[in-house]
């Protein structure tokens, strides 16, 4: 199989799925939120995952942490192949291998955010290694709000508080769904600061959504989907550099809807001849266009 | 607005399931009751029209104290003799006058135990060959003391068949009978039992003396039954015996009977409401707690409403509407129900030998009542969560997140605790003053005051009672203990509301636990001390043939018999007063001796040694502080009239009569069937051993079926299983309300499941399991129970301690806490949890975990 997208160190890759197929509603009214994806995330680095509203970048991850189950495709994270795992494998394989930092109610609001940051490892009923977690604490600034209950922390102390659970299992991989969607630009730059030295200091994996060019510039690596598909990547982003990959994104989105239906069958048969075949060049076809 | 409250129902039916099935269950009860009433009463109603079909009836002209006035109800008046029913045939528009002659027997059927259903009377009556009321079916008259025709209801239950020999115990004696016919008296007889006699051996075990409460009268044809009244009225002075007797239409005494027999059913009625509208009660809640949650959750639709016009009134009017609404159905299905239920109490009873009349109990007044009250109970219970939506500000259908701000629980604290602590104080005055006439008052009052106390401040006690009870969970069960106790502390309004309706319940079986082990403790303790009998008879029928007490009493190994015999007579208000029909009053007999020997009685004035023909022996209960050793009591009967000297009063918790008189006495006053004993108390001859006694004596009663030999233990353990009985239908009864304190937990466990989706989808996000999310579930159920059960079993026996102290002097001096029952109740409250959250649980385990993290 030819490697879409940039070909990392096979050891390299943390997380990876092939030909991944997401279909919603069946017949006439079936969406293809994923249409045939191939791509790998790289260990030890911050990912986002941009794209419109629509594009199948929450799909993606969904699909990747096991939130979701795929149509078609495999999903592999940290050697195991997700894709095919039962729900109770699932739910051991979210509670030790994979931390969650999602948008909004993040935290079970009865439980301090000390609770809730060990609440992963009480479910598991794993001992608490008192030094990571207090770097963990300590990473976040959390250290004077540890008693709190989530409805005395501000917005962006309860997504630190987020960020702070995810981490605290020594995760494969973070999977953060919109982690600043919600946040003023302040406590946006802590979140994403957090992330990147929890990236840069303890060699960590994330895999970020968002829709904010600033937020996707602190990654290593930006991939942009369309229509369920990957369209283009960016190494080594700036918010520059993405909001012009973004326009040209958008001018091709909007191409693609002035073209008829008619091209649907053309557009199907090119998928087949393109299964594998170098997205990125199809990509950078679009960009030159 | 109507469009917006009924669409708002139909797309959250299934929300509201559980409270319609709370209101069902409530109405249902009520018009079960309702229903049931009305069964009933045209059951005994076509009873009495059935067994008094007579145009008129003649029967004394005075009104006397003790016995009864003929049909076994009304005032009691003197007997006339038989021969008038000769004399008064004689009279003109008179064609049949017949003495209604009857009395106990005790039937002993197929299997050899006597034909007895429920709790229905067993009797023998005269069997005219002319009697209109009843109609030979099958076989022939019965004739000789040898004979009997049986009611054809009581000829299926006795399992006898036409031809058969059987023993019948009639006038205290047993007799060998024969069955020769059946006899139809005339619809159904909700299972007494009817044996029907030769008229003159009627009359001689049911009427030695010659005399009879009631003549029945049948008119000529074409003579109305005022004609016949006014004639015999006009004849009666002119006849021999007529001079002491009346007439009246057998309408009027149709009537008064039926009336004394629907005053008897209004009891009934309203002591099964009391439990009815309790179940209605914690029925409320289940709404209260249902439209508290709908409204949090449509927050944003409200404050549409508001802010495309509507009026804070018109968003309380579909609040409300909706309430009514599920109250409506709900009721619907509850009168259906009640319907149901007293169908199968129907069948039930018949299948133990009690036939009901079968017309459909259900007057339109019984279900537009009912759906009324159900109405009405579901849109008050929906009124504070209206009010909250009202008030909603029509920008929050604006904002993203939407927050309920709940109000500060400091005030339902300080009120609740104010209630309970006047409650309390009143409870306690009770106690202290427990001779004062008030102290009942103040029981009543104090104990109402504190359940609604400890209701009202149950939010603020939730929130550290909680801590309490979910420490073992916490501890125990990682993390699951932690997030329950969070879930039921974080709304402690709705865990308070959700248990109140089981500390409704589990405070009655508390208190009624308590008050029955304490009763079945003081009886106990009482017979202890009142009796050093080596043997008690007792009698199913409660009264003992006359012939096993001779029987025994022959029987070599019996030493000391001493027989209780009882009449209800009249008796002096105060020294020297003749009593007057109102003054009723126990009258037993008693061989002098016997008190202070076999009977043990702490005499406080006079000596019982001086009880004689001539004198009697008050009970200070009823005697008080009136009464002084050398007044004059005046005993009447129908029969007559003794002026006795006080000899002695006696204390006494056993003999619950007012007066002690000798047995000659009491033979005068009350000869023949007029007296029963329903006592007897044994000692063994010297040398013979209790086991000897017991074969002899257990042998020598045996023929009259219904009389049961005890010694003292089995006396005490069959008062307290009688004890025990009351409270097991007292228990069916509560029960109601505790299924629907069940219902009120599922319904708010799946309620907040729905409500916490998101935070569902965030646990089973970070890695919670299924059995865990559904743990958390189950725990919280099982905290909420555990939390209503206590609570309401702390107050029962709280309140019902007290009792002992307030009513020492009625015999209840023992206090006893029946701990292991109530830890079953406590045991029982886990079970309980953990059924109640069977369903949310399940359904929580059920919701995809992406599925709740994307749901808005």
């Amino acid at each position: 199989m030819n490697t879409p997208t940039s070909t990392p160190d096979p050891a390299a890759v943390i997380a990876s799925a092939r030909g991944l197929v997401k279909t919603y509603g069946r017949g006439d009214t079936a969406v293809h939120a994923l249409a045939g994806i191939d791509v790998d995330f790289e260990r030890g680095q911050l990912t986002a995952t941009m794209g419109p509203s629509g594009s199948g970048k929450s799909t993606l991850m969904h699909c990747m942490a096991g939130l979701d189950r795929p149509t078609a495709g495999t999903v592999m994270v940290d050697g195991e192949t997700v894709s095919s795992m039962s729900e109770r494998a699932l739910t051991k394989l979210r509670r030790d291998r994979l931390g969650f930092v999602f948008q909004a109610f993040n935290l079970v609001p009865t439980l301090t955010a000390l609770e809730n940051i060990l609440l992963p490892l009480d479910i598991a009923r794993r001992s608490v290694d008192k030094d990571h977690l207090d770097a963990v604490v300590r990473a976040v600034g959390l250290q004077d709000r540890l008693s709190h209950k989530p409805a005395e922390l501000s917005g962006g102390q309860q997504q630190r508080v987020a960020c702070a659970r995810a981490l605290v299992t020594r995760p494969a991989v973070v999977f953060a769904d919109e982690p600043t969607g919600n946040l003023d630009s302040t406590s946006a730059r802590d979140v994403l600061g957090f992330l990147r030295r929890s990236v840069d200091e303890l060699g960590q994996s994330v895999v970020m959504v968002t829709h904010d060019p600033t937020a996707a510039s602190y990654a290593d690596r930006v991939l942009f989907l369309a229509d369920g598909r990957i369209v283009d990547e960016l190494r080594a982003p700036t918010p520059e550099t993405v909001l012009e990959r973004l326009g040209a994104l958008t001018r091709r989105v909007e191409a693609d809807a002035d073209e008829t239906r008619a091209d649907e069958t053309r557009a199907d048969e090119t998928r087949a001849d393109e299964t594998g075949a170098d997205v990125a060049g199809a990509a950078a076809s679009v960009q030159v266009r | 607005m109507l469009r917006v409250t009924l669409r708002g129902v139909r797309a959250h039916a299934v929300r509201f399931l559980l409270s319609i099935l709370a209101v069902a269950l409530g109405v249902a009860f009520v018009a079960g009751t309702f229903s049931l009433r009305t069964m009933m009463s045209s059951t005994f109603n076509g009873i009495v029209e059935a067994s008094a079909p007579a145009d008129a009836y003649v029967r004394g002209a005075t009104e006397v104290a003790g016995g009864d006035g003929g049909f076994g109800v009304g005032e009691a008046r003197n007997p006339v003799p038989v021969e008038l029913a000769d004399e008064v045939a004689g009279v003109d528009g008179v064609s049949l006058a017949l003495p209604d002659v009857s009395g106990t027997v005790v039937l002993v059927g197929a299997d050899g135990t006597a034909v007895q259903s429920t709790q229905a009377p067993s009797f023998g009556l005269a069997f005219y060959e002319d009697d209109p009321s009843l109609s030979l079916v099958s076989g022939e008259m019965p004739s000789g003391p040898d004979e009997v025709a049986l009611e054809t209801a009581t000829l299926e239950s006795s399992g006898l068949a036409l031809g058969d020999a059987t023993n019948l115990v009639i006038g205290g004696e047993v007799r060998q009978v024969t069955v020769v016919g059946s006899v139809d008296a005339g619809g159904p007889m909700a299972g007494a039992t009817i044996v029907m006699l030769d008229p003159a051996v009627a009359q001689a075990a049911f009427a030695p003396q010659g005399t009879v409460s009631t003549i029945s009268v049948y008119a000529d044809q074409g003579v109305s039954e005022q004609a016949l009244v006014d004639a015999i009225t006009a004849a009666l002075p002119q006849l021999d015996n007529g001079a002491e007797a009346s007439a009246v239409s057998g309408t009027d005494l149709r009537e008064a009977v039926q009336s004394d027999i629907a005053e008897m059913l209004g009891f009934i009625t309203t002591f099964l409401l009391i439990f009815a509208v309790i179940a209605l009660f914690v029925g409320a809640f289940i709404i209260a707690n249902t439209f508290a949650m709908s409204v949090r959750q449509r927050v944003r639709e409200f404050a549409l409403l508001r802010a495309v016009g509507a009026s804070p009134a018109q968003v309380f009017t579909v609040v409300v509407g909706q309430a009514a609404l599920v109250g409506l159905v709900g009721s619907g299905l509850g009168v259906l129900g009640g319907l149901g239920l007293v169908e199968l109490l129907r069948v039930v009873l018949s299948g133990m030998g009690m036939d009901l009349a079968s017309d459909i109990p259900l007057s339109t007044t019984t279900v537009v009542g009912c759906l009324v009250l159900g109405t009405i109970v579901s849109a008050v219970a929906a009124a504070f969560p209206a009010r909250t939506a009202a008030l909603v500000a029509p920008v929050e259908a604006m904002r993203g997140d939407i927050t309920v701000h709940e109000r500060s629980l400091r005030m339902r604290g300080v009120l609740g605790t104010a209630v309970l602590v006047a409650g309390a104080a009143s409870v306690v005055a009770a106690a202290l003053k427990h001779e004062s006439a008030t102290a009942d008052a103040l029981l009543g009052v104090g104990a109402t005051l504190v359940l609604v106390g400890v209701l009202v401040a149950s939010p603020t006690l939730a929130r550290t009672a909680m801590r309490f009870l979910a420490a073992p969970f916490v501890a125990l069960l990682k993390p699951i203990g932690r997030l329950a106790r969070g879930n039921v502390i974080r709304n402690p309004r709705r865990t308070a509301n959700t248990a109140g309706a089981l500390t409704i319940g589990m405070a009655l079986v508390g208190a009624v636990s308590v008050i029955a082990a304490s009763a079945s403790a003081s009886v106990a303790s009482v017979v202890e001390s009142s009796t050093n009998a080596d043997l008690i008879l007792r009698s199913a029928t409660f009264v003992i043939p006359k012939g096993a007490v001779e029987d025994v009493r022959e029987l070599p190994e019996v030493g000391k018999v001493v027989e209780i015999a009882f009449t209800s007579a009249g008796v002096s208000p105060s020294s020297g007063v003749a009593p007057t029909p109102q003054d009723a009053g126990g009258v037993i007999s008693l061989e002098q001796g016997v008190l202070g020997s076999t009977l043990l009685v702490d005499v406080s004035a006079g000596s019982t040694d001086d009880l004689a023909d001539d004198t009697a022996l008050l009970n200070t209960d009823f005697a008080g502080e009136d009464w002084a050793v050398g007044d004059t009591m005046i005993v009447t009967t129908a029969v007559g009239t003794r002026e006795l000297r006080v000899a002695g009063l006696f204390e006494s918790q056993v003999l619950g009569s007012a007066v002690v008189v000798t047995p000659s006495v009491l033979d005068a006053l009350a000869p023949g069937e007029a007296q029963m004993i329903d006592t007897v108390a044994l000692d063994a001859a010297p040398g013979v051993s209790q086991t000897d006694l017991r074969a002899a004596v257990t042998a020598a009663v045996a023929p009259y079926v219904v009389v049961s030999v005890q010694d003292r233990d089995e006396f005490v353990d069959q008062m307290a299983d009688q004890v025990d009985q009351l409270l097991v239908i007292l228990y069916a009864l509560l029960g109601l309300s505790l299924i629907i304190a069940v219902l009120g937990i599922v319904n708010t466990l799946a309620l907040s499941v729905i409500e916490r989706t998101r935070e569902i989808g965030l646990l089973r996000a970070v890695g919670l399991g299924r059995m865990q999310l559904a743990g958390t579930v189950t725990v919280e159920s099982v905290l909420t129970a555990l939390f209503g059960t206590v609570v309401g079993l702390v107050v029962g026996v709280g309140l019902a301690s007290v009792l002992p102290t307030v009513y020492s002097d009625e015999g209840l001096d023992q206090l006893v806490v029946p701990w292991g029952g109530l830890g079953t109740m406590v045991v029982l409250a886990v079970v309980v949890g953990i059924v109640a959250a069977l369903w949310p649980a399940i359904r929580a385990a059920r919701m995809r975990a992406l599925d709740a993290i994307a749901s808005e």
